[in-house]
């Protein structure tokens, strides 16, 4: 299907003289000119585009506003595929099931022919990397400036390995982070701890993030802001539409907690139209958790026969996730649509070389028909302690700042939640630290290599996203966005969580 | 009508490079998509369309970007565009760190879209804003004004007027020669029209603002000018769309005889006597408003004041989004001169 031949097929251009490049190719064959506008289209698809365009927009007038309420669309930077989809809109082949209007803020499965784009797909190969040192500027308050300084130098005086330096500026900063208020003086002072247990090695228990008080603490960052309600919402959705004519669906949980994203699921199978699939969901947890994984299945078992749902469940302890083994899964090949859900949880793979190429083959094994995977959008997994002190507090000042409002017991133990993450990024090293968060691009890099096919997640999920935010997350400063067939959610222009999809093919 | 639309469709491709005509097309059918007939607008749909970029303190081709919040209750963001320090990239306290030279001319910059579409942080916009840094070595300050139609007249002035009182406060943004800071103001399309109400209240209050630099800025009235009928659909714009626009952006009844949209109309301040700033005003000959501009520039001229007209006959809307084209150049080139006379 792609074209071999570079030559273009201008019309006579006027303007462009010949001094000026016109379309000039790079590597990958896309326009360089329009790539750093958003855009990614191969110059030899230019013509091709531009004549589609010319196709809609002889069909279309100016009353085709409709259309984007019937359509979704895919990853707007893939301009052809985005083209082709309008096109065969106004084509319907085959019968499209309008999403229900009228539960616009609950989760709908929606039909199965736009689970997929027609039309070409993005490379994610080769992105110019975007770093995510974005600045969020606090208040020009010269303490608040001077605080920053500090735990930077103190950072910096660690990462040389001055230990009676870093001494002296850990406790300036812990005394400018107490004439400090808000989000600031939390951060700092988590990040000030995390310095001090460095300097002084008394490491933060190793279990962090495995215990069950850790589960807690995570329901009630789940209660106090919409970063974990995103994560689930936009995995589901994504979820939803790789199962949308299955009869008989499998979800495998990486990281089950509390089963937080499960019932909204559930209910959306119930209300599915044509009615719900059979679901069994298989429920990973840790060996260390307090909390049994069956517990929660019970419970989930319960709604799922309240509402009609068919439910199976099965749970797996381990002692980590690279542990699991194809087998245990018991897939019901031929039979059965399966889904791997993993929420902020393939990062601490990372810790353990190998680790997460065991668990990517162990994925892989098993063909999923959708894997969905959401992260933390920050690179906290640099080489250097001094980078990635820097990088995180930035990303923290952003999630705190996100934060604030009146006191609540959520937010409190939201705060504690995040702040055991500090803890462990700053003050351990090796297996122990196991805040180990990369980019959306990173993670991109790592799934495409390791052969796996991104899904474009649609403006529908994105719509909804942005809808549920408006009323549940109250504060303007919340901003969903998309990128190439990922969404984000960020707090003010800063992006924080990043959902994507992937599958790997069953013919391959 | 299939007729006319086919020669219109060639027409427009004939004056702009292959890449242009798709980039500009892809945006009228998006826009088309989300304008409905209601006057309400498909919000969600058009940030999920919209192409934007992260700021980014890192110096690319000499010029870094940081976010800046200028005002919390109506969470105005700004992004504010710099000349890479000599040395390490900047960290984290340094971002803020005073301007060089005796004269560092600061660029407020309002982004286009009709005061309904487009943010600082679109692609097309954060490009534009960097090459303006590397152009006039200056910072450029990018404003993401409130839009259309969720915010009405005057939102986007009242932020403009916000924005340029923050500009105007930074001590880290005044000139070494007069501890002053030098601001010019910016804009395209909706963006030109916001410097130009934001320059007369700048007058009206005491800022001095030493330059307006307007591209392609959108002004109308009730009249349909010739330019407008002769053009009609004919280069990516129709009268319809901008009727439209004009409806979601003035407050509910008012016709486009209001001073946000006619500025030298029957309603409007004069603005003889007043020291207005000096205006650079770029029109497209193939805009479909261009006689409004033209008006615009005359206007100007008529009230006393100092104004350079800069009219490229073939250029299109969007000519100064891509760096292919002839006008691209000479505007630019323009720009620096009109910018850089003040530093002389």
């Amino acid at each position: 299907m792609k074209r071999e031949h570079s030559h273009r097929e201008t019309s006579a251009v006027k303007t462009g003289s010949s001094s000026m490049t016109a379309n000039k190719e790079e590597a990958g064959g896309f326009d360089e000119l329009l790539v750093v506008l958003g855009y990614k289209v191969r110059s030899s698809d230019m013509a091709d585009v531009a004549n589609k365009l010319e196709q809609l927009e002889m069909v279309l007038d100016d009353g085709i506003s409709h259309l984007s309420d019937d359509t979704v669309h895919y990853n707007p930077s893939d301009l052809s595929g985005w083209v082709d989809t309008l096109l065969s809109d106004l084509n319907p082949t085959c019968d499209q099931v309008k999403p229900d209007q009228d539960s616009e803020y609950e989760l709908s499965a929606i039909p199965g022919s736009a689970a997929y784009p027609r039309g070409k797909r993005t490379r994610t190969g080769s992105d110019s990397p975007t770093t995510t040192r974005s600045m969020v500027v606090l208040d020009s308050q010269e303490t608040g400036v001077r605080l920053v300084h500090a735990l930077l130098a103190c950072a910096e005086a660690v990462q040389q390995n001055n230990l009676k330096l870093a001494d002296v500026l850990v406790k300036h900063v812990g005394l400018l982070a107490s004439s400090q208020a808000g989000a600031m003086r939390k951060v700092a002072t988590y990040f000030a701890e995390g310095l001090a247990r460095r300097i002084y090695r008394i490491y933060p228990r190793d279990d962090v993030g495995l215990s069950s008080f850790s589960d807690t603490l995570q329901i009630h960052f789940y209660e106090s802001c919409p970063y974990l309600k995103f994560a689930h919402f936009t995995a589901n959705q994504a979820i939803l539409e790789a199962f949308a004519t299955a009869e008989k669906v499998h979800v495998i949980d990486l990281g089950l907690n509390q089963g937080l994203q499960w019932p909204a699921l559930i209910q959306a199978l119930a209300l599915r139209p044509g009615g719900p699939p059979d679901f069994r969901l298989t429920g990973i947890g840790s060996s260390l958790t307090g909390q049994s994984v069956q517990e929660v299945g019970w419970k989930l078992g319960q709604l799922a026969n309240v509402v009609g749902v068919n439910f199976e469940f099965k749970s797996i302890v381990l002692n980590s996730l690279s542990d699991l083994k194809p087998e245990m899964l018991e897939i019901r090949t031929g039979s059965e649509s399966v889904a791997v859900n993993s929420v902020f949880e393939l990062h601490r793979l990372l810790a353990h070389p190998g680790s997460i190429d065991n668990i990517l083959l162990t994925i892989k094994s098993i063909k999923p028909d959708i894997i969905t995977v959401v992260e933390q959008e920050a690179n906290h997994n640099g080489a250097v302690f001094l980078d990635r002190f820097t990088e995180s507090l930035h990303y923290y000042s952003s999630l705190f700042d996100s934060l604030e409002g009146p006191p609540s017991q959520d937010r409190v133990m939201s705060e504690l939640y995040l702040g055991r993450q500090i803890l462990n990024l700053v003050a351990c090293e090796g297996e122990d630290r196991v805040e180990r968060h990369e980019t959306l691009v990173q993670w991109r890099n790592r799934f495409s290599m390791g052969g796996f096919k991104p899904v474009n997640i649609g403006s529908y999920a994105y719509k909804q996203a942005s809808m549920l935010l408006a009323l549940y997350a109250g504060a303007d400063g919340y901003k969903v966005e998309e990128n190439e067939g990922c969404l984000l959610l960020g707090w003010q222009t800063r992006p924080l969580i990043a959902t994507s999809a992937w599958r790997f093919n069953r013919v391959e | 009508m299939a007729g006319s639309d086919q020669v219109n469709l060639i027409e427009s491709k004939t004056v702009v490079p292959l890449n242009t005509w798709v980039l500009i097309s892809n945006f009228k059918l998006a826009y088309n998509l989300l304008r409905r007939p209601d006057g309400t607008f498909n919000r969600h749909l058009a940030e999920f369309l919209d192409r934007k970029v992260p700021a980014n303190a890192n110096p690319v081709n000499g010029v870094f970007s940081f976010d800046v919040i200028m005002d919390r209750q109506t969470n105005l963001l700004s992004r504010v565009y710099r000349p890479a320090y000599a040395g390490d990239p900047p960290s984290f306290t340094d971002l803020q760190k005073p301007v060089d030279g005796e004269v560092a001319p600061v660029i407020v910059f309002f982004h286009g879209g009709s005061f309904v579409h487009s943010s600082a942080n679109s692609a097309i916009y954060d490009t534009l804003c960097r090459r303006l840094v590397g152009l006039c070595g200056s910072v450029v300050v990018s404003v993401n004004y409130r839009r259309a139609p969720e915010n009405r007249y005057p939102c986007a002035y009242d932020d403009g007027w916000t924005a340029l009182n923050w500009v105007n406060s930074r001590s880290w943004l005044k000139s070494k020669k007069d501890s002053k800071v030098h601001i010019f103001l910016a804009g395209d399309s909706s963006g030109g029209n916001i410097a130009h109400n934001v320059a007369v209240r700048a007058v009206e209050s005491g800022i001095d603002v030493l330059g307006n630099i307007l591209l392609n800025p959108m002004f109308g009235g009730t009249e349909r000018t010739e330019s407008e009928t002769r053009l009609d659909g004919k280069y990516f714009v129709t009268v319809r769309d901008r009727d439209w626009y004009w409806r979601a952006f003035l407050p509910e009844g008012e016709d486009r005889e209001h001073p946000a949209c006619s500025p030298f109309g029957p309603r409007s301040k004069s603005l003889e006597g007043l020291s207005f700033p000096k205006s650079l005003v770029v029109v497209a000959g193939l805009d479909l408003i261009q006689d409004w501009q033209l008006k615009y520039a005359d206007g100007l001229k008529k009230a006393g004041q100092e104004v350079k007209l800069l009219y490229l006959e073939q250029a299109t809307i969007g000519f100064y989004l891509l760096p292919n084209n002839n006008h691209f150049h000479t505007v630019m080139e323009e720009i620096a001169a009109f910018v850089n006379a003040e530093c002389q």
